[in-house]
This record gives C-alpha cells, sequence and structure tokens, in this order.
C-alpha cells in the first residue's frame, strides 16, 4: 500500500509542477492572443479593437493574478474558456480525448497483436528466415517517419485507388463501419513504431529468457512447450516489454499530433496544436494539464502491473 | 450454413469494405466542403478569416454584396444613393426575414452600425464607420447614413464579409441573421453544418438543402479528400495541385488570378529603411519571376508596382511595371543613399507558411546580390504578428488579400498612418500617396477617381510605403457536377462564399 501511495503522491506533485512550468512558458511565448485572432487571414486589425479585445479578454491583468485564478479554477475543476471562442475547455477536452485514446487503444492493440507473437516467434528461433526478415522490417518500419507513412498511405489508398476514406472522423454511433474505415489507416500508422519497438524487445527479451535455468529445469521435468513458454518464459519476459509499452503509450498522448494532423482525426492533439499557434493560454495549459496527468497516469499503473507481476519490484 | 467464431470474425472485418467508402457520404442536395480551417468563431463582426467568412457569409447578409462580375448587387438594400447633403440612403427590402421570422428593419441596420462602431466593439469594420455621425431610420426601410464628411466607399463596406446586418433584439455575443442558411450544428475544430433557411426572402434560393463543411487545415490531405471522393469541394487548391485537379476529368478548378499578393514592408522608423531611396533599391533589386514559380508553382504573376490589377479602370500599364528589375538601378539608388559598400539587416517572414518563406529566401538572395545582407528571421505565424506590430524588424515578408479591387480596399496595406499592424509597414513615411488615397475615398466622379489614384501609384512608386512582389491565384476545386459557383474576380475571391446560395449539383 505504501508503495502505491508513494507512486501517487509524486505523480500528483508533478503534474501539480508541469501545471505551473506550462502556465509561464505559454505567457512567456512572444504573440498577443487577441491581436493573433483578429489578423486571421492576414487581416489587419485596428489597434484600439486588439486593446479592446484584450482587455474582455482579462489578458491586461497581473500575470500572478491570472496565475491565481488558473489554480483557483483548477482546484474547482474549472480549466477556463477558450480566448477564441469562449469555449469550456474541459468540455473540449472531454470530447476530444476519447478519440485520441480511442487512436492510441487501436494502435497499441495492433502493435501488440502483431509485435508480441513476432518477437517471441523470432525469440525462439533466433538467426532463422524469419527472424532476419521481421528484424529487417522492424529496422525500416522505424527509420520512417509517421508523416511519410501517412501521406504515403492517403497517396496509395485513397487518393489513387480510392479504397479508403483520406481522412477524417465520423462517430461510432452514427456509422461503425465508416469510424472503423476512418480509424483504421491512422491506427497502423500509429502501431507502426510502437510494433517495430516491441518486437525488438519482446525478442530480446525472450531470447534472454528462454536460456535461463529455471526454464531449461522446466523443460527437464517434461512441461508441455506450451506452458514453458506461457507461463515460465513469457511471463518473465513481459515486465521489460510492459515497461517499454508504458512508455511509449505515454508518449503517443503527445506523438499522435502529426498523425492526428495527417489524416485529420480531431482527437486532442489538434486542439492543442492550434491553440499554441493562436495563443490560447487556457486551452493550452488546460490540454496539457490533462495529458500529463495521463502520462503519469499510464506510468503508474504500469509500475503498478509491473510490480505485480515481479514481487521483487515492491520491495525495491 | 453453420455460422463459426471464425467466420464472423472475417465477415465482421470485411463490413467496411462492402462499398466504396469515398462515395458513400454523397447524398442529393447536401454539399461537401473543405475548409482550410475551422472558423475561430462566426461573431458577425470581428474578423476571424476567410474561412470563417465563408460559413458567415451564409448565415448572415448585409444590405450590399459582391456579385459575380465584381460588381455591388443589392442585397437586403434594393437601392442606395447618396442625397444632396452628401448622406448616403439604403432602401430596404421589405420581404426580408431573420431566421427567427422577425423583419429586417432599417433598425436593424441601425442598431448593427452602432454594434460595430462602438466604444466597446472589435469589428474589424470599427474604423470605418466610426466616420458614422449618426444613423437616421425615417420610416421601416429607410435608412440614411450620415459621415463626418463625403465617403465614395460606403456601399463597399457593407459587402465586407465582416460586416452583416442582424436583429436588433440579438444577444451580440450570439447575433441572429437573415442569410440563405442557419446553422444546425458545430463540432468545435472539426466541422460546421448549415441548412437551408425557409425564411430566406429570394425566390429558390438557396438551391442546396445543406452544407456541411469540414476543416482539413492540411493542404495536401484537403486536396487528396477531393480527389478521393471524400469532399465535393474545397478551397484553397494548393497551387502545386491545381494541376492535377484539372487534369483529372471528374473535377473542375475554379481559378481566380489576383486575388492576394506578396509584398515586401519595410521599418521606416530607423536607417536604412527609413529612406525611400533605399526602399526604392529593394523595389529594383529582385527578380519576381523566380517567386511565381518557386512559391506559386507558376500559379501567379510578377507585381512590379501597386498592387492595382490588370483590367481595372485604375490601372496604368507604366506605372504598374514602375519598381521592374533593375539591379543596376538599385545598386545606383544605395549609392545616391550612401550605402554603396551594402549594409546588413534582418528580414521578418513566417516558417509556417510555405509561401512566406519561398518569397523570403529568394527576396534574400536578389538582395545580396546588390550588397543586402538579410538575416532571415522565420518565427511560426504568432510571432509574425507580434513582431511586425512592434516594428521589430527592419523589412519584412507578408501576403495580403486587399478588402476590395477598388483602389480604397489598399488603404489596410499602404495607408501606414493607420494604426500599427503587421500587414503594414512601421512607420513609413509616404504623405502623398495616403492623401491621395484620401482624395479617392472623397471623390465621386469615376473618372475623377481614376486620375486620383493615378496619382496616388505615381506617389507610392516614390515613397515606397511597401514593395508589390507577386500576385497569387486562388483556387476552389470541385466535383464536377457542383454547378453555379464562382469564384469572384480578384482581391473579392475570399467573398466567394456568398456564391454557395447558387450552388447546387447538375
Amino acid at each position: 500500500m505504501d508503495f502505491v501511495l508513494r507512486r501517487v503522491a509524486t505523480a500528483a506533485v508533478l503534474v501539480c509542477i508541469v501545471a505551473s512550468i506550462v502556465f509561464l512558458a505559454i505567457h512567456l511565448v512572444p504573440g498577443d492572443p487577441a491581436e493573433i485572432l483578429l489578423s486571421a487571414g492576414g487581416a489587419a486589425p485596428d489597434a484600439a479593437t486588439v486593446a479592446e479585445l484584450r482587455d474582455r479578454l482579462g489578458l491586461n491583468l497581473p500575470l500572478q493574478t491570472q496565475y491565481a485564478n488558473f489554480l483557483i479554477g483548477v482546484v474547482h475543476g474549472d480549466l477556463g474558456t477558450s480566448l477564441v471562442d469562449d469555449y469550456p475547455v474541459l468540455d473540449e477536452i472531454t470530447l476530444r480525448l476519447p478519440r485520441t485514446l480511442e487512436l492510441i487503444a487501436a494502435g497499441t492493440l495492433l502493435a501488440i497483436a502483431v509485435a508480441l507473437p513476432a518477437g517471441t516467434w523470432a525469440g525462439l528461433h533466433r538467426d532463422g528466415g524469419f527472424d532476419r526478415i521481421a528484424s529487417g522490417v522492424a529496422a525500416f518500419v522505424l527509420a520512417i517517419p509517421v508523416f511519410v507513412v501517412g501521406t504515403l498511405l492517403v497517396l496509395l489508398l485513397a487518393q489513387t485507388l480510392h479504397l479508403m476514406p483520406a481522412g477524417g472522423y465520423v462517430a461510432f454511433a452514427k456509422a461503425p463501419g465508416q469510424h472503423l474505415l476512418l480509424l483504421a489507416l491512422p491506427a497502423v500508422v500509429i502501431a507502426k513504431g510502437l510494433a517495430a519497438v516491441l518486437f525488438r524487445m519482446t525478442r530480446s527479451a525472450v531470447l534472454d529468457v528462454s536460456q535461463r535455468d529455471y526454464v531449461r529445469t522446466a523443460r527437464a521435468k517434461g512441461l508441455r512447450p506450451f506452458n514453458v513458454l506461457l507461463w515460465h518464459v513469457l511471463r518473465n519476459a513481459l515486465s521489460p516489454v510492459l515497461t517499454v509499452l508504458g512508455l511509449h503509450m505515454g508518449a503517443l498522448l503527445g506523438g499522435t499530433v502529426l498523425v492526428e494532423y495527417v489524416f485529420n482525426w480531431p482527437g486532442l492533439s489538434t486542439p492543442l496544436l492550434r491553440a499554441v499557434e493562436s495563443r490560447d493560454y487556457p486551452m493550452v495549459v488546460g490540454i496539457v494539464l490533462v495529458v500529463s496527468t495521463l502520462f503519469l497516469m499510464i506510468n503508474l499503473i504500469t509500475d503498478l502491473l509491473r510490480a505485480a507481476l515481479d514481487p521483487r519490484i515492491r520491495a525495491a | 450454413m453453420i455460422t463459426t467464431r471464425r467466420s464472423l470474425i472475417a465477415a465482421t472485418t470485411a463490413l467496411p469494405f462492402l462499398h466504396r467508402p469515398a462515395r458513400a457520404q454523397a447524398r442529393p442536395g447536401y454539399l461537401r466542403y473543405g475548409l482550410s480551417a475551422f472558423p475561430p468563431n462566426l461573431l458577425p463582426w470581428d474578423s476571424t478569416g476567410a474561412s470563417a467568412g465563408t460559413v458567415k457569409m451564409l448565415i448572415h447578409r448585409s444590405l450590399v454584396a459582391w456579385e459575380r462580375t465584381g460588381q455591388l448587387q443589392g442585397e437586403l438594400a434594393t437601392s442606395w444613393a447618396i442625397d444632396e447633403s452628401g448622406a448616403w440612403v439604403f432602401k430596404l427590402r421589405p420581404n426580408a426575414l431573420f431566421h427567427n421570422g422577425e423583419k429586417v428593419t432599417s433598425e436593424d441596420v441601425r442598431w448593427t452600425i452602432e454594434q460595430v462602431a462602438g466604444e466597446k466593439s472589435t469589428a474589424y469594420m470599427r474604423a470605418q464607420f466610426q466616420n458614422v455621425v449618426r444613423v437616421e431610420t425615417p420610416d421601416a426601410t429607410t435608412v440614411r447614413i450620415v459621415t463626418k464628411e463625403k465617403i465614395a466607399t460606403v456601399p463597399a463596406w457593407f459587402a465586407n464579409y465582416n460586416m452583416f446586418v442582424c436583429w436588433h433584439k440579438s444577444d451580440p455575443k450570439a447575433p441572429i441573421g437573415c442569410g440563405p442558411y442557419r446553422l444546425v450544428r458545430q463540432e468545435r475544430g472539426t466541422s460546421v453544418e448549415v441548412a437551408a433557411s425557409p425564411n430566406y426572402y429570394k425566390p429558390g434560393l438557396p438551391k442546396l438543402k445543406s452544407i456541411l463543411f469540414t476543416a482539413y487545415p492540411d493542404e495536401n490531405l484537403r486536396n487528396a479528400a477531393l480527389r478521393s471522393g471524400d469532399l465535393d469541394m474545397i478551397e484553397y487548391v494548393p497551387w502545386q495541385s491545381m494541376a492535377s485537379v484539372e487534369a483529372d476529368p471528374r473535377l473542375a478548378l475554379a481559378e481566380t488570378q489576383g486575388a492576394a499578393f506578396m509584398d515586401v514592408l519595410f521599418n521606416g522608423t530607423r536607417p536604412p529603411f527609413n529612406d525611400p531611396r533605399v526602399r526604392r533599391a529593394v523595389a529594383h533589386a529582385v527578380q519576381r519571376k523566380d517567386i511565381v514559380q518557386a512559391a506559386f508553382f507558376g500559379r501567379g504573376r510578377t507585381l512590379e508596382g501597386v498592387p492595382i490589377a490588370e483590367g481595372s479602370p485604375y490601372y496604368d500599364d507604366a506605372l504598374a511595371h514602375g519598381w521592374n528589375y533593375d539591379p543596376t538601378r538599385s545598386k545606383a539608388l544605395l549609392a545616391e543613399a550612401g550605402m554603396a559598400s551594402g549594409f546588413s539587416c534582418k528580414m521578418l517572414s513566417t516558417a509556417q507558411f510555405g509561401m512566406h518563406k519561398d518569397t523570403a529566401e529568394i527576396v534574400q538572395q536578389y538582395l545580396a546580390a546588390i550588397g543586402i545582407q538579410a538575416e532571415l528571421s522565420l518565427p511560426d505565424w504568432s510571432t509574425r504578428v507580434s513582431l511586425g506590430t512592434r516594428g521589430q524588424y527592419d523589412l519584412a515578408i507578408h501576403g495580403v488579400s486587399a478588402d476590395s479591387n477598388d483602389p480604397d480596399g489598399l488603404a489596410v496595406v499602404m495607408d501606414t498612418s493607420l494604426s500599427p499592424s503587421h500587414g503594414r509597414s512601421f512607420g513609413v513615411q509616404a504623405p502623398r500617396t495616403i492623401a491621395a488615397l484620401a482624395r479617392g475615398r472623397a471623390e465621386f466622379d469615376e473618372a475623377r477617381r481614376i486620375e486620383v489614384y493615378k496619382d496616388m501609384q505615381r506617389a507610392a512608386l516614390e515613397e515606397v510605403p511597401m514593395v508589390g512582389l507577386a500576385w497569387r491565384s486562388q483556387g476552389f476545386g470541385m466535383d464536377k457536377r457542383v454547378a453555379g459557383f464562382t469564384n469572384l474576380p480578384g482581391a473579392l475571391s475570399t467573398s466567394s462564399g456568398g456564391m454557395l446560395e447558387y450552388t447546387s449539383f447538375a
């Protein structure tokens, strides 16, 4: 229990620090939200109009007052409203976050479904034909940037072959088939890097564990090969794989930006990008706060799962 | 037939592939339109970009609008004229209704002008309408607008897509309009859907039942979505893709030349660009055709003078090439200004838009050829705006569209006496240019206006409040079945959204 409490307390402190840093950092970046909003499309707004909007948006308040208001809001579960259209930040996150999580979940499941069996097989049959080919493919896939893969998929499957939509989003409840189609390409692009990393990690972990004494003992006892693999090899090999998976899933929260942009998937990354561009302070801080909280939660869960798998971690 | 778990999984997996998804969304009377940016908001008087303007033009209407050839046509107003005392009198149509069923009256026009010109207003047209002394409403269909001095361009103010007439009892945060479509739903950052208004005053219009606007900020994806059939129509076809859209037998391209232009801005508050000779040296130093090719893939034209398009009555061929490419003259002008050995300076642009960056890099090379070493600064757009407004640059590369095809629409770029803006030179003294712009604004006789604006061009060529570089074209891509849409000429291209009321499927 102490282990869990310690981890939770550390995560909470980190979230506070991240929120404060982001709040101050975004206010220090050059750019006036009022001026940017009124300059859309290259328009040249009147200075008095900009001044009036600044006043209306509360941007003339001292920074410490804005910071205090932000902290009071956070304590009350209120992340404020967008400077662009007065839309509640929390509502935007509530709408968008599930889509980003869905994309990450789909990509992760796809990556696990491909990488774990392939990595295990490659680890058990080291230097075999499959191992060589799969390792080469993994290295190749890792080397190609996501936006290149995404753009090529759109060019080939949407623009040339007309087999898939180029991008966009339809709610699952509205059109399940279309929803899955629209999810497919971005999920594949998200999965490709993760799958390559998981494949390599699984391969080396299986390779390492399968040569341990306790595995040899299990085989010598006459256990069925499948049971040896499942209960002795994979259970022990999964711990480092899980750590990598946790870290990468956290990183994907920020890493989906390009994928969401390329496929026009309306997740959380797009409003974050737009908010940074337009210096929409409450939106930027709110989204980063939520993303960093999720990142820390994923790592917390990973730690707890690893502790469940390996009692030595609990004792440490 | 026995249904196994395996066959069920296989069938479920194949389900989405049973039809061509690209065509699955098309419905009769329903247009799918790809916006280049999601409208930050739909407030009728705030300037929030051309994409927002496209949607706003459908929800709202003003007294007048631009018709297909670029002339003003009546919308809520059936006629307008200036009376003997110099006030503009608009007669309103009696049958126009707001979306809530209320009649459009002169009181609504008066309230709208008050909102726009008010002290707390953030309207784009605020400065113009602060020239209005009072608005009189002698009856429900007559509006008399009295300005501080006689202004010829008042009717054109009402054609701007940030100047719509709204119901006078509206909440100013959500004003009610009287356009051909009404807002049905929107998902922030993603899509906006409008449906035909049953109250619209033009019989038989709008032709479509509804329009779904979806934001595709990535220009390549927007183009791919059009080509794959996900969308029926897109705005801002990327220049590099225009040829492929034209070549696609299923698609059509509506292209307008001179929709916007690239220019050089100066900081005139300090040396070296406080000297007009140095600014003229820059004007003669750049070979424009390279910009047209590199930044716009040939989809543009060189601009060697004040941005007045060929074909306009205010165009003068000699004046239009007053800043022709002549590096020898540039060097002579620098020598005359005491800078024969050249100098170093900071050039501001942005890396966020490819055409700005490409143009800046070409200009940088040509300036180096005459001895001006320009250190390029390419921050994001927001920082570019901030630095530009504060004059934190020596020269800057900008891209903009005039407010209208009338030369007065250039005031937003050339009148450096207006408040500092990223889109105008900073502190450049151009008194003769500014005076000519003011004279043109007050002149009602067309022949005399032409002469005034030729004077303005002559003055600008010498005072150099900005330097024109290249016209760029703007294209709408659409399925060939989309009919009735016109890309408006020149600077009015960004107002073409209003044409969607005439658009339908053939």
